[in-house]
Formats: C-alpha cells, sequence, structure tokens
C-alpha cells in the first residue's frame, strides 16, 4: 500500500461513521484527503485523524476571513520579499482557530481569534459608525495606531491592546514560518552541511577568535570519515 | 475475557526498548539469547521516511510546528508527552508531578538531549561526603568498564580534561563552537564557571560502517535518519532484530509480571493496544524497563498470594525515591549579536559547550551540584517566532509594539541574538517523594494509574538560587542582559515542576539490605531472583549528569550478569 492509500483507510476506517455509511467517497472527501495528503510531516495515525479534523470544516465566515486579511496586510504590508498571500498567513488563521481546540487551549479560536475581530470592529463602528471590513486603510490604522502600542495605558482598550498583540504575532509567526518569510530572514540551515566553525569574517567582524587549545581538540573534518580507533588510554589515534 | 498464551518460553523477556531495555536486547540476543522485547507504542525506526521529521520546513506542517500534538513541537521525536489520552494520572493535593511517557519503539532516546555524562567516583558516594540521601553499593569503578565499552559502541563526543568526578572516556572529537558560544566562553571565564566542550552521543565521525555521520541540521531531536545519533531504535533494536534471536511485540502494553505458587516469575502479561486484547507470554527472566514510574507501575500491580504488596515489594519501597533533575534557566539579550550576518550555524542538536559543576559544595548553603546548559544562534524557524518582534526595543528607550513594514526588520535584527543559559542539578532523594497506585482510577485499558507525591527540599531551592545568580553573572559578562525578572522565594526560584526536566529516577533503588532498597547491585529484585530492572528505577542518586548514558551502562552490565547467571544454569 502506498502512502496515499494508507492515509486513506487510517482516516476512513477512524473517521468512521459519517463517511463508512456513504456508500463511496464523495468528490469532496477526495479533497479533503488530498489536503492532508499535502503535508506530509511523519504523522502517527492518532495525528493524522486530528489533521484531517483540523483541515477540514469552517471556523471563520468569509467575511471574517477578509476581515483578518484586511488586518494582516497592514500588519504587515506586502513588499517585494514577500506578502502575507504567498505565507499562506490567513490560512494559518483558520488552522490553528481549529487546531488550538483542546481543553488546554480555552477555545482560542473563540475566545482570542474571533474575539480580536469583534473588539476591532466595535472599536471601528465607535469611531467610524462601520465594520473593519468597510473601513478604509486610513481609517483602520488610525484605529491600530490606538491599539498596536504597549504603552497605551487607555484601560478601556486594554483587551483590544492584548488582542492586538495576537494578531500581529499570528501575522509575523506566519509570515517567517513560510518559505518566503524564511528566504527574507536569512535562515540558511536545515540542510546536510559540514560544520568547521564561525566563518573567519565573522570572527573578525566580533574581534572574537578560537583558543588554540580548545580547537586543537576539536573535529578535523578531513578525517571524519575514517573509522575512530583508540588507545587504552583513550586517545583518538584515527 | 479470552487470553492468548502463547506456548513458547522466551529465555528473556524485556519490558520497554528505551535506552535500558534496548541495550539489554542487544547484548542478549548477541549472546544468542532468546529475547522478547515487548513496546507499549508502535515500531519506530528515524530512516523511515513515513515517519521522518528531519529536515522538515515549518510550513510542512499546517500548524507550523505548533506543539498541540507534540508539546515541543510537531517535528520533535516523541510519541506522547506529559499527558496521553485515556491514560491519566494524578498528584496528592498541594504537590505536582509531570510524567513524560515517550509511547514507541526507542522510547525516549529518539527524542533525548544526546548528552551523554558518566557518573564520577563521588557520585556513587555522596552520602560519605554530606551525610545526606543513601550510597550506591557499586563505586565508578565497578561501572568504568561498561561505560568504556558503551563509548565505543555508541559513540560519544568530548575532551579529555582529567577533572575531578567528570571522568574523561573514549571520545570522537567534539564540533567547533557556535559564535554565540564564544560569547559564553568568554562570560563564563569571567566568572570563574569552567567552561569546556559538552559531551553528547552524536557521531561527529565515522564509528562503524553501519552509522552515518553527522549532517550537522541541528536536530538530534527528530531523530537521525542516517543513525547519526544515538537512538534505541535505529542503533540497538534495530540492528539486535536481524539476528533472529528477537521477538518484538510493538503496540503491547504490559500490566503485569506473571508469577507462580513460589512467586517466581513465569512471564508477562499485556494488552494489545490494536485489538485490544489480552496476552500471556512465557520467559524464565523478566527484565522490566518501561521507565522508572512505568516499572514501579507494573511491579505494584503485580499482586499475588506471594506478593500481596505488588512484586518486589516487602520493603514497602517500591515507588518511593523518586527524584528528577532539578531545572532553572534564564534567557539573556546580547546587543551585540544583533543584525547579524546570517550563515549555517545549525551544527549538532543542542549545545556545543558547557560548565560541568565547578565548585565545591562543602563551602555552599545547599548540597551537590549543577551543570549549565547553552542554547541560542540562529535556529530554525518554528512556530512562535516574531510574536514579539521588537519587545528588546525597551532595553533602547524605544517603543515597543506597532504594525507595518518595519516589523519585518524588527524581527531581523533581533534573530540570533538571544542566548539561554538551563542549569540542571542534583536533587536529594526523599523517601517522601513517590509514586504509588491510585485504586480509584483505571486507565482506557483498565489498569490502576499513578498517583504522585513530590515536593522539592530546601536543598533543591537553595540551588536553584544559586543557579539564577550565576546566571545573571554570566550574563553581564557576555555582554548581555538578563531577561525577565529574577525569580524570587515567592515563586521558588523558578524551579521547573519535578517531572519537567524528564529525568525522574528512584524508584527501585538499588542497595545491598533487602530492607532499605528494592533491587540489588546487579539490579535484581531483591525478593524475586529472575525479575531486573534496568531503567532508571534502580538509580540511588543522579548526580547532575543526565542519567542516560548510566542506564545503559548498568543495563550493559546487568545484562553481562544475566548471561552468566543463564550459562551456570542459575536460573
Amino acid at each position: 500500500m502506498n502512502r496515499r492509500d494508507s492515509i486513506k483507510s487510517i482516516i476512513l476506517g477512524s473517521i468512521g461513521a459519517s463517511l463508512t455509511m456513504k456508500s463511496c467517497i464523495t468528490q469532496e472527501d477526495e479533497i479533503l484527503l488530498n489536503q492532508v495528503w499535502e503535508y506530509n510531516y511523519g504523522r502517527t495515525s492518532e495525528e493524522l485523524k486530528w489533521d484531517y479534523k483540523v483541515l477540514t470544516g469552517k471556523f471563520f465566515s468569509n467575511n471574517e476571513l477578509a476581515a483578518i486579511d484586511k488586518i494582516a496586510n497592514i500588519i504587515l504590508p506586502p513588499n517585494e520579499n514577500g506578502n502575507i498571500k504567498d505565507a499562506g498567513v490567513v490560512e494559518l488563521f483558520e488552522i490553528i482557530a481549529k487546531d488550538f481546540s483542546t481543553p488546554a487551549h480555552n477555545e482560542y479560536g473563540e475566545k482570542v481569534l474571533r474575539r480580536g475581530l469583534i473588539v476591532f470592529d466595535e472599536i471601528c463602528n465607535n469611531r467610524f459608525n462601520k465594520n473593519l471590513l468597510d473601513c478604509s486603510e486610513a481609517e483602520i490604522k488610525i484605529v491600530f495606531d490606538k491599539i498596536a502600542y504597549n504603552d497605551n495605558k487607555d484601560e478601556d482598550l486594554q483587551e483590544a491592546i492584548r488582542l492586538f498583540a495576537v494578531y500581529r504575532g499570528m501575522v509575523l509567526t506566519g509570515y517567517f514560518t513560510s518559505e518566503i518569510g524564511i528566504k527574507e530572514l536569512g535562515y540558511k540551515g536545515n540542510i546536510p552541511n559540514v560544520w568547521d566553525g564561525v566563518p573567519p569574517e565573522i570572527l573578525k567582524d566580533y574581534s572574537v577568535s578560537y583558543d588554540k587549545e580548545w580547537i586543537d581538540k576539536c573535529v578535523d573534518q578531513s578525517k571524519r570519515n575514517e573509522i575512530a580507533e583508540w588507545d587504552e588510554d583513550g586517545n583518538l589515534i584515527t | 475475557m479470552e487470553i492468548i498464551k502463547s506456548k513458547k518460553e522466551y529465555d528473556v523477556i524485556v519490558v520497554g526498548s528505551g535506552a535500558g531495555g534496548g541495550m539489554a536486547t542487544k547484548i542478549l540476543s548477541d549472546a544468542g539469547i532468546s529475547v522478547a522485547l515487548v513496546e507499549s507504542g508502535p515500531y519506530f525506526d528515524p530512516a523511515n521516511p513515513e515517519q521522518q521529521t528531519q529536515l522538515k520546513w515549518p510550513w510542512e506542517s499546517p500548524r507550523r510546528g505548533a506543539g498541540t500534538n507534540r508539546a515541543f513541537g510537531d517535528f520533535h521525536m516523541s510519541y506522547g508527552d506529559w499527558s496521553l489520552d485515556g491514560e491519566p494520572y494524578s498528584s496528592v493535593e498541594g504537590t505536582s508531578f509531570k510524567w513524560w511517557r515517550s509511547r514507541m519503539l526507542g522510547g525516549r532516546t529518539n527524542h533525548w538531549g544526546r548528552i551523554s555524562l558518566r557518573f564520577g567516583p563521588r557520585d556513587f558516594k555522596s552520602k560519605d561526603f554530606d551525610g545526606l540521601g543513601e550510597n550506591w553499593p557499586i563505586s565508578y569503578e565497578d561501572v568504568k568498564p561498561y561505560y568504556d565499552k558503551l563509548d565505543k559502541l555508541v559513540g560519544v563526543y568530548g575532551t579529555k580534561e582529567n577533572m575531578f568526578n567528570e571522568p574523561d572516556g573514549f571520545f570522537l572529537p567534539p564540533p567547533k563552537p557556535r559564535l554565540h558560544e564564544l560569547f559564553y566562553i568568554k562570560g563564563a571565564r569571567k566568572s570563574n564557571v569552567k567552561v569546556m566542550p559538552s559531551r553528547l552521543s552524536v557521531l561527529t565521525k565515522r564509528i562503524n560502517n553501519e552509522r552515518g555521520i553527522c549532517f550537522y541540521c541541528g536536530q538530534c531531536d527528530r531523530s537521525c535518519s542516517v543513525y547519526g545519533d544515538f537512538s534505541s531504535s535505529s542503533c540497538l533494536v534495530i540492528p539486535s532484530l536481524k539476528g533472529g534471536k528477537v521477538d518484538l511485540f510493538v503496540n503491547s502494553m504490559v500490566n503485569e509480571v506473571m508469577t507462580d505458587n513460589n512467586g517466581r516469575a513465569t512471564g508477562v502479561s499485556f494488552i494489545n493496544k490494536e485489538n485490544g486484547r489480552d496476552y500471556k507470554i512465557k520467559g524464565k527472566i523478566v527484565v522490566l524497563a518501561a521507565s522508572a514510574c512505568a516499572t514501579a507501575r507494573i511491579l505494584l500491580n503485580s499482586k499475588s498470594k506471594a506478593h500481596p504488596n505488588g512484586l518486589g515489594n516487602s520493603s514497602n519501597l517500591v515507588g518511593k525515591y523518586l527524584h528528577d533533575t532539578t531545572g532553572a534557566g534564564r534567557g539573556v539579550f546580547i546587543p551585540e549579536l544583533m543584525n547579524r550576518k546570517t550563515y549555517n550555524e545549525d551544527g549538532v542538536g543542542g549545545m556545543h559547550v558547557y560548565s560541568p559543576w565547578w565548585l565545591d559544595s562543602r563551602k555552599l548553603d545547599f548540597p551537590r551540584g549543577y551543570h549549565i546548559e547553552v542554547g541560542g544562534g540562529m535556529s530554525l524557524p518554528q512556530y512562535g517566532i516574531g510574536w514579539n518582534p521588537n519587545e528588546f526595543n525597551k532595553f533602547f528607550g524605544l517603543r515597543t509594539g506597532g504594525y507595518g513594514d518595519s516589523l519585518r526588520n524588527d524581527v531581523k535584527k533581533y534573530y540570533g541574538s538571544t542566548v539561554y543559559l538551563s542549569g540542571r542539578g542534583e536533587a536529594i532523594p526523599l523517601k517522601e517523594n513517590y509514586c504509588e497506585i491510585d485504586n480509584n482510577t483505571k486507565d482506557k485499558y483498565g489498569v490502576p494509574v499513578l498517583k504522585f507525591r513530590y515536593k522539592w527540599s530546601d536543598y533543591e531551592l537553595k540551588q536553584v538560587k544559586h543557579m539564577h545568580d550565576t546566571f545573571e553573572e554570566i550574563a553581564y559578562n557576555m555582554g548581555g542582559i538578563p531577561l525577565g525578572t529574577k525569580p524570587t522565594k515567592k515563586d521558588n526560584y523558578g524551579i521547573s515542576v519535578p517531572g519537567e526536566i524528564i529525568h525522574e529516577v528512584g524508584t527501585t533503588r538499588m542497595g545491598n539490605d533487602p530492607k532499605t532498597s528494592v533491587v540489588n547491585k546487579y539490579e535484581r529484585l531483591h525478593d524475586v531472583d529472575n525479575v531486573y530492572v534496568v531503567d532508571a528505577a534502580p538509580f540511588v542518586s543522579q548526580a547532575d549528569k543526565n542519567p542516560t548514558w548510566t542506564i545503559m551502562a548498568l543495563s550493559m552490565r546487568t545484562s553481562e550478569y544475566i548471561i552468566s547467571e543463564l550459562k551456570k544454569k542459575n536460573v
């Protein structure tokens, strides 16, 4: 059985009732299966079942998703390096809302993410008599200027300030865990390589150096493939 | 209910496939002894692409690696963490214990930090120095030959330092320090804190043709697909299966050791988690390696006419003297490390340098010592990165928060500028800290669960207070600013919750006197001559040294003893 079929059997075998009562897999189920299939990251069968749950169903309404998209684009406007659309930030809001649904998460989707939209709407309504989605970017920025900074001590705005911080966190974490975000960050690892110390020019930049005594004991990468042998006192001789 | 019995009688049944059980399986089966290895979780091989998480990117997880299903994030290689569905445990009111369970072939050795430290001569005889706790009935000299064999068999990098109580071994060469580690070296030396290359079971050099060499992805916690780090699954159990002497039972939860009318063990019973049915298998010898608390639970649940108090529990000490490593940590912001030029500094999974215990506790207000672990660097982003993109602005009198394009630069500016210092110390084992059977609660398999009672004493609290003083001093000496506020007495000096460091040991402690200990110096139950314990349950104390290396050395020693007993037909 190939991976896709084994995932299918795990999911069909367990999600059970709703699917097995159908005579065959509907096109919709097929799409959902493909969605789980898209993520290939070493899941156990229990985890696959959880992912299936998280990747199916709908938490936010289309209007709410549009509002999140608008907010996210103001928090992190697109530029030549990348944008929140390519980083999948709005999708991440939807997934996290369904994923953070264990008792320990205390209804994060409802009490934090959706609550954020409600509170931002309230402020927009008080100020401009319309929901956030209907406000112009300039109007939204007037609101954000009040709730985006931690030094605003206005008691009436503390909840909004806390929730805005979550939205900012979600947008940035979504961006910088995406392919384009990691590229922009400049992270160079997660790839087989041979570490042979800090590049000399970097050592120079920071005016630091390796002790000779220390470095002499470190691995000689040209001999890493020679099988280790020791003398009886534990001195490496290969 | 129908119970399925196998007719075959194994020479040895090993319960659990982690560090202790994996080693016993290898040593015994290599000697031609037939072994039934019973593991509560599924088969796991880090080289299996279906199970592999190594080299995955955060976006390959729908939640970007967040810790919903795995406490340390989606890519961390442990099936199970401090909570398991349908398998609860509790703590006595006013106390707290967190119990980590990795249910998979290889157990916790798939995710562990690979810190591989030998206990020193003093660690086996601490009572002689401070009058606290109990001495081991064996000494460093008894274990040294096994540490030596282990170094060569499994591989560990490090350096010969000739330091008192930090024995050297047969080391592979260590990797060079990273940039933030050079800052740590500078700060630690200025604070008169010893600093040296770490000792990790990662292959910086080839040790045989079966295992690959480290390719520096920094992800040992995901278990290495080329077997470049040590996991019991990849390096002990899977090779042992090829010898034809091992029958592996996976997804099989052992609930009881069976005994005959004379009280000797005859085998084990287990529940197959896939079909829910009960099985019994027979063995001449039973070796328990389910992890300290799970082993205690099996023993306490193995009640019979001959052992009304649970198997091996005539002393009433099974479950007692439970102790975990103490832990405390502090982040340090290093302004000099802002705006870094990026390059690949993943290195090995974990620190390249650390500080072993460097002081004499007779001159301090707490017994025993701790070591300091160092983390940091430009590591692979995961869920959470950028959450407070510019909180360090506060150190420059700048506003924090905001929105807009400047946030991109804030994240990049502070990336890789934080160093984490973690203290890991030795606790004094107390009889009053224990796990016991909670007769009112059963798990989803119908087996009574554990209840814990664990409280730190003043010794541990004073120790972590000292850790925090040291962290601050080193932080300033490395040109950094310690983050947050230093915890005070009110918050127990920020000490970890017992169990959080995942070094719980001591529940069947070793000794010569059957009244004050559960197993003898060969890890055999005093009460029954054919049941052994080779996980961390026999530990009398655990130094500030991570327990895995000693679990394996002792398991090797016990396994050789079992081989000699079988040869002498004593069993």
